[in-house]
């Protein structure tokens, strides 16, 4: 009888899944509502969980809880600690969820609310969470070793010398991407630049009362700056009314630029309690309570999606990024579906702290399911919004024109209705100056955000808080990011560089310390500038990179567990991770082959060097502005250059891994594991 | 019905844990343990081996004060990729 209940409880969630899919996927009469993306996304996610994982979880990698973890054999309450599955979601979530899964997605709209979609919902559930699930397991199977660790040991050194070139390369470019997305959403905006800036003193009195006062009481410590942070948010509007404070406040694109390559080098250096940790908590915070916010928001308004299907940009030339939905709707959606980068945080610190195997699979696949719920979500956002308003926050000035009439007319020439006024009283209405030329994602989200959060409390008073507070949230977190990235791409950076003179590599050398700082800074902070500059918004040419090289890592991470599984002798079960390797390897060559060659000077890097070359020589270019020219012909080559160096690596890695899978599968080679031997639990065996 | 009794301070435990809050009481409790489980082999091998120096564990460390754990910590968390795009 239990059984029966069960079967037609999964069928009916199974049938809600697919209605929802089919009515997402086939309804073109009406504006779809929000409902309908949650249902697809909640039922694929439970039945995928439920059948798919436990399929992984049994027939492929044979969990085990008879087997210690590392956490019980080398528990040493620092770095190995035993911790409960329901806590360590919550931290391995919060380390995984960034700013990617919103404001890929948010980007990924111009092709219409289904390519992104399915992919978010289908990648995650059949490559992301694979992903994320295996190599966390691999990774408690060895002690809690890194990603490359086990590409040097398991499939060959150069695999292991690539994942960490693979990790320092996305690190600058995600860096210098993430950094651009604030500068975009800050420009000629003194409500959120005045907020934003606030966050430094806080955090630093946070850091203070962390480390001298209470230490280590994170909680109340963060209660407290959350309020500060709100209290910020709220006073933005009077530095805006101010005509003082709000030239005070104003700042250019280039002049926001250079002030967060300063912040990111003050933050890489100074000490981690004072600015780094602190900011870390408020961010968790903050970036938990907006993402829970949204969801409920989301359920609670269920906004209709004014976003067609697909728009007419299926065809290549979208205005937010140049490029076909394949290869460029998966490349652009990377942390919603599946990311590299998760990769290193499943073979970071969550292994070292898990209590038995088959908590690998709730945390491993679950939270990744979370993140991708997080990425539906901000689809929707962006998709509620009117399709015109979209396309005149997102598209640069060098494709719409640089004023409210221009944009209006060209979008309208596209088929989406606007008008300039609409523009005008919308940036009112959320208190900034403008709207338009706001590329990179986050300020788009933050209107679709506002509106849903002014439907569940304020209503249209509160539209200019709630959108300001939605920016400071992801800039904040972007602020994370970039400030943890720079010290860890800093350490990275010493590490290779003590090669070199060993002095750079003393971890506590200032010498040391300054100097590679300098160097990642000055890494992200080129490719930063460059955005800044390019006529074309930036993030055109930068987004496409980032998603290269985070796929990039995705493939090093599915061809290490392929490996793996190949060694258990779980052959038959291979195309688990084969086929989604194989999938990112088709996006991540195609696009890179684009980015390169394309004869398309808004896709193709080299074409667009010529076409700009070709100017300079037909004396279209004024002499004043050659010198422009001239540096940005030079970083579409470097451009080139770099996806050119990804793609040379993704082959690498494939001929080397190819190669040992052959020798095993022909039994030229013994499979050997890496694996730490069998030891039995010695805690409630077997239990869950 | 313990449960329903019990939820306010699960729910307060659950954050205090997840954010962090509760990690120096975590340490302590872990230190006592793998003291616990040492003392526990160095007295079986006494009897067995004669020898209860076995122990390739360093728990014999002096406790962290609460100040000297929370920068340690950080130390460690911020060394490594602690935070994804």
């Amino acid at each position: 009888m239990k059984s029966l209940l069960k079967t037609i409880l999964w069928t009916a969630i199974a049938l809600a899944g697919a209605g929802a899919l089919a009515a997402i996927a086939f309804e073109r009469r009406e504006p779809l509502n929000a409902v309908w993306f949650v249902v697809a996304a909640l039922s694929t996610y439970l039945v995928a969980y439920r059948f798919y994982s436990k399929f992984i979880a049994a027939k492929v990698l044979a969990l085990d809880n008879t087997r210690a973890t590392p956490a019980e054999r080398l528990e040493d309450g620092h770095d190995f600690v035993p911790t409960s599955k329901w806590v360590l979601i919550g931290h391995h979530f919060a380390a995984i969820a960034g700013p990617g899964p919103l404001v890929g997605p948010t980007l990924a709209a111009q092709f219409g609310y289904l390519p992104g979609t399915l992919w978010l919902i289908v990648g995650a559930a059949l490559g992301g969470c694979v992903q994320d699930f295996i190599i966390l397991f691999c990774s408690i199977r060895r002690d809690g070793k890194s990603l490359g660790q086990m590409a040097r040991e398991e499939v060959s050194k150069r695999g292991g010398m690539i994942a960490l070139l693979a990790v320092l390369a996305i690190m600058i470019i995600l860096l210098a991407v993430v950094a651009l997305v604030i500068v975009k959403a800050l420009k000629e905006s003194p409500w959120g630049t005045f907020t934003l800036a606030m966050t430094i003193p806080i955090a630093l009195l946070m850091g203070i009362y962390l480390r001298y006062v209470r230490p280590g009481r994170v909680l109340e410590a963060s209660l407290g700056g959350v309020a500060l942070v709100m209290l910020a948010v709220v006073s933005g509007q009077w530095v805006n009314a101010s005509p003082v404070w709000s030239s005070a406040f104003t700042f250019s694109g280039p002049a926001l630029a250079l002030a967060i390559i300063a912040y990111g080098y003050a933050a890489s250096a100074l000490p981690v309690w004072l600015l780094l940790a602190p900011r870390d908590y408020l961010s968790a915070f903050i970036k938990v309570g907006a993402i829970a916010a949204l969801a409920i928001g989301v359920i609670f308004v269920r906004p209709t999606l004014e976003m067609p299907a697909l728009t007419r940009f299926v065809d290549g030339n979208g205005p937010v990024f140049a490029g076909k939905i394949f290869p460029f709707c998966f490349i652009t959606i990377a942390c919603g579906a599946i990311s590299g980068f998760h990769a290193l945080i499943s073979s970071g610190t969550t292994p070292k702290m898990i209590l038995r195997e088959s908590h690998a699979r709730t945390i491993g696949y679950g939270a990744m399911l979370m993140e991708s719920f997080v990425g539906v979500m901000a689809m929707v956002a962006a998709c509620a919004l009117q399709p015109g308003v979209y396309f005149a926050i997102n598209s640069p000035a060098g494709i719409v024109g640089k004023t409210a009439d221009a944009a209006a007319a060209t979008i309208r020439s596209w088929g989406y209705a606007l008008d300039p006024q609409t523009m005008s009283t919308l940036a009112q209405r959320v208190g900034e100056h403008t709207l338009l030329d706001r590329t990179g994602g986050a300020p788009s989200l933050a209107v679709g955000m506002a509106q849903i959060f002014s439907g569940t409390i304020g209503g249209e008073r509160l539209l200019s808080i709630w959108y300001h507070f939605a920016i400071m949230f992801e800039a904040l977190f972007i602020l994370t990011v970039l400030d943890a990235g720079t010290r860890v791409g800093r350490f990275m950076v010493q590490e290779l560089a003590g090669h070199v003179w060993k002095p750079l590599g003393k971890s506590g050398s200032t010498t040391g310390i300054l100097a590679t700082s300098a160097l990642m800074v000055g890494a992200w902070g080129y490719f930063l500038w460059q955005g800044v500059q390019d006529p074309l918004g930036g993030i055109n040419s930068l987004w496409p990179l980032f998603g290269i090289a985070n796929q990039l890592l995705a493939c090093v991470a599915l061809v290490v567990a392929t490996t793996i599984l190949l060694k258990m002798g779980r052959a038959r079960w291979i195309w688990v991770t084969l086929a989604p390797m194989l999938w990112l390897v088709a996006i991540t060559m195609t696009a890179s082959y684009q980015k390169i060659f394309s004869a398309n000077p808004r896709i193709g890097f080299l074409s667009q060097a010529k076409v700009l070359a070709a100017q300079i020589s037909s004396g279209a270019i004024p002499a004043e502005k050659i010198a422009v020219t001239q540096r940005l012909i030079f970083n579409n080559r470097l451009d080139a250059a770099v996806t050119a160096t990804l793609a040379v690596m993704i082959l690498v890695l494939l001929v080397e891994a190819i190669g040992e899978w052959i020798a095993i599968l022909s039994g030229r080679k013994p499979a050997v594991l890496h694996e730490s031997p069998y030891v039995a639990t010695k805690w409630a065996e077997g239990g869950d | 019905m313990k449960i329903v009794k019990n939820w306010p301070r699960n729910i307060w435990s659950w954050i205090r844990q997840v954010s962090g809050d509760a990690a120096y009481e975590n340490y302590l409790r872990s230190t006592r343990r793998v003291a616990h489980a040492e003392a526990e082999m160095a007295r079986v091998d006494s009897r067995t081996m004669q020898a209860g120096c076995c122990s390739t564990r360093a728990t014999s460390a002096q406790l962290l004060s609460r100040s000297e754990f929370y920068l340690d910590a950080l130390r460690r968390r911020y060394s490594t990729v602690s935070r994804c795009c």
